[in-house]
């Protein structure tokens, strides 16, 4: 503790110096843990968008995902339902939803427009929340009767296209898995956006038995399975691939391209900036360590001539550096906590991101973890610097540094 | 205590060879007060950072304490931890440490654990007259106050050798009376030998021995008047 204290002492000797090599380090801190924050908030949010979206595990016919069907349905799922059975009594398992995809032709007596569709069980919109931004209307209720007519909730472009407001009448017509045409006529529900321009203009939801009316089958495109923690998805994957080796089960990132694509961009921007950070650090205290070791040649020849091995001399440095890299770590920790309160009290929007027409929270999600291991190599970084500057500084023979003016 | 024979010293200024010791011997005795006298350029500094196992590249035989000087620089490093201690012209004090801190640091070198580090270290500045100034530091103390750090750091160790380089050329007559005065007592209390270089004849005057070199020869030996007359 004794060397410690005396290397307290010298970081203190040249306080000013000290000061702003402790703020470099600081801010490398903050900025490596702001940014780190920010992408990490990202992909938790996406992760939980896409798992939301498609479901923490997705199961199919083997061929469903790689192979194109020749007619509607070729690669759908039946006798699925001792599958969900199983699954439904399951504590961590939420919901067990199957779903039918479809495409075909919406019109409004007068124009025509392509759709892509999903449909849906009713407790879909229950289930997964308020997924979809409903500007008009509300999601499927789920009544269905004989008499009533199905409900479908259009995406924003498609109901201008349309030129459809709810309560409106359109007409959908698909293929059926016979490869006739059907066509049956829907109540507009509810008008949503994505967010996403491109699938606006296309997308629209209907319920699950009217999508097999309309396509004329008893099978289901996949069914998605949804847990109550997304942490558990790895650990559930296994198992539910267990009950049917006919079915594949795919989780949820196999299928996120979007969140895929935005880590891997933001790993390579981030660990880019991180890595200028370090390097920032490094000639920071490389720096910092040079002087203080040329200033301190004479007492350098004292404390050798008094028979301090070369060793303990640069392990008194690297103390001296560690000093500053922890104080700085410390700081920027502290820093990057007031910047994450900040951002959340400010409530800051992001513009909306390529091929979206939403914006999203700044928020900063603040990470024990990685702050311990920034702290560390930022920590190590600095002890580094100051080993190849005091290296080099020791190198004097002890009647020169003596002799040191 | 201290014995050399042959001691010779060579080194390169630009292109021209200058040898600094030619062929030095002498014996110094265990306990005794030695000056080491000289113009400027005659190779007391020399023979000074041999002396005190700062400079290895010699040629000649260096024996302490009846053993012969390894050439190993970590041997020479632990032998000056252990058997030698340095006053400088300067005092080079670690300016960030109080005057307490300076003493303890050999101590700490050593290993020595707190409580005989804090007892041993008291005594020593206590002995130098500085109780009252432990938490200063170096700053704050005038040159003199310095210079009697310096000594007690050289000495709390108990050192078999102590090395001084002109520690009275930057203080003035009484300041320096004190601080010879001091080095020669506690040196004896201790039982270490000085050597000691210096141009100032209040130092010569107080020492068991005079060693006069010129030219890298060692030209004279002899004890102080002083001395002679306190028979």
């Amino acid at each position: 503790m004794r060397w410690v204290h005396f290397a307290f002492l010298n970081v203190l000797r040249n306080g000013r110096r000290s000061f702003f090599t402790i703020l470099v380090t600081a801010i490398a801190m903050t900025a490596i843990l702001v940014s780190s924050g920010f992408a990490l908030f990202t992909y938790h949010s996406l992760a939980e968008k896409a798992a939301r979206d498609e479901g923490n595990l997705t199961i199919t016919h083997p061929r469903f995902f790689t192979d194109e069907e020749d007619v509607p349905m070729q690669y759908g799922l039946s006798n699925f339902e001792h599958i969900r059975d199983e699954l439904l009594v399951d504590d961590e398992v939420k919901a067990v939803l199957p779903r039918i995809n479809l495409s075909g032709l919406v019109s409004n007596g007068e124009k025509t427009a392509i759709f892509l569709g999903l449909g849906v069980e009713a407790s879909e919109f229950q289930v997964k929340g308020p997924f979809l931004n409903m500007l008009a209307g509300s999601p499927l209720s789920g009544v269905t009767s004989d008499d009533a007519v199905p409900e479908v909730v259009l995406a924003q472009g498609l109901a201008q296209s349309m030129k459809a407001k709810v309560g409106d009448n359109i007409t959908l017509m698909a293929t059926t898995t016979d490869g006739a045409l059907n066509a049956f006529d829907f109540v507009v529900k509810g008008i949503y956006t994505t967010g996403v321009p491109d699938l606006d203009k296309r997308q629209l939801y209907i319920d699950l038995a009217s999508a097999k009316s309309l396509i004329n089958t008893e099978k289901v495109s996949s069914v998605a399975v949804y847990l109550f923690d997304l942490d558990k998805t790895t650990e559930k994957l296994a198992s539910v691939a267990a009950l049917d080796n006919t079915v594949a089960v795919t989780p949820w990132w196999q299928r996120a391209f979007y969140f895929q694509s935005v880590q891997a961009l933001y790993n390579r921007i981030f660990g880019l900036l991180g890595v200028m950070m370090v390097l920032l650090v490094f000639f920071s205290i490389s720096n910092t360590m040079s002087m203080t070791v040329t200033e301190r040649t004479r007492e350098i020849g004292t404390i050798a001539a008094m028979g301090c091995y070369r060793g303990e001399i640069i392990r008194n440095f690297l103390m001296e550096a560690g000093i500053i890299g922890i104080a700085g770590a410390i700081a920027g920790v502290v820093i990057a906590g007031i910047v994450t309160w900040a951002l959340l009290v400010l409530g800051l929007e992001m513009p909306p991101p390529p091929g979206s027409s939403q914006g999203y929270p700044l928020t900063i999600e603040f990470s024990w973890p990685l702050a311990l291991i920034t702290s560390a190599i930022l920590t190590l970084v600095c002890v580094l610097a100051a080993l190849k500057a005091t290296w080099q500084g020791c190198n004097k023979t002890i009647t020169d540094a003596l002799s040191y003016v | 205590m201290l014995r050399f024979a042959n001691l010779t010293k060579s080194y390169l200024t630009g292109t021209t060879e200058v040898q600094a010791l030619k062929g030095v011997s002498a014996h110094i005795e265990q306990g005794s007060t030695v000056a080491l006298c000289g113009p400027s350029g005659s190779g007391k500094s020399t023979l000074l950072n041999i002396c005190g196992l700062l400079d290895p590249d010699y040629q000649g035989e260096l024996y302490l304490g009846g053993e012969l000087v390894p050439a190993n620089a970590q041997a020479l490093t632990s032998i000056r931890r252990e058997k030698i201690g340095f006053i400088f012209q300067r005092y080079n004090l670690i300016p960030v440490m109080s005057a307490f801190e300076n003493i303890e640091y050999p101590l700490l070198m050593l290993g020595i654990s707190k409580a005989e580090r804090y007892e041993r270290v008291a005594r020593m500045i206590d002995a130098v007259g500085l109780g009252k100034f432990a938490k200063q530091r170096p700053d704050r103390l005038s040159g003199g106050q310095q210079q009697r750090v310096a000594i007690a750091r050289a000495l709390v160790k108990e050192p078999r050798l102590v090395i001084a380089d002109e520690p009275t050329a930057n203080l003035d007559t009484p300041t320096a009376h004190l601080v010879i005065d001091l080095m020669r007592d506690l040196g004896r209390e201790v039982g270490s030998t000085f050597i000691i270089a210096t141009h100032d004849h209040r130092m010569t005057d107080r020492c068991d021995r005079v060693i006069e070199l010129s030219d890298g020869h060692l030209t004279e030996q002899t004890k102080p008047a002083l001395q002679l007359a306190w028979g």
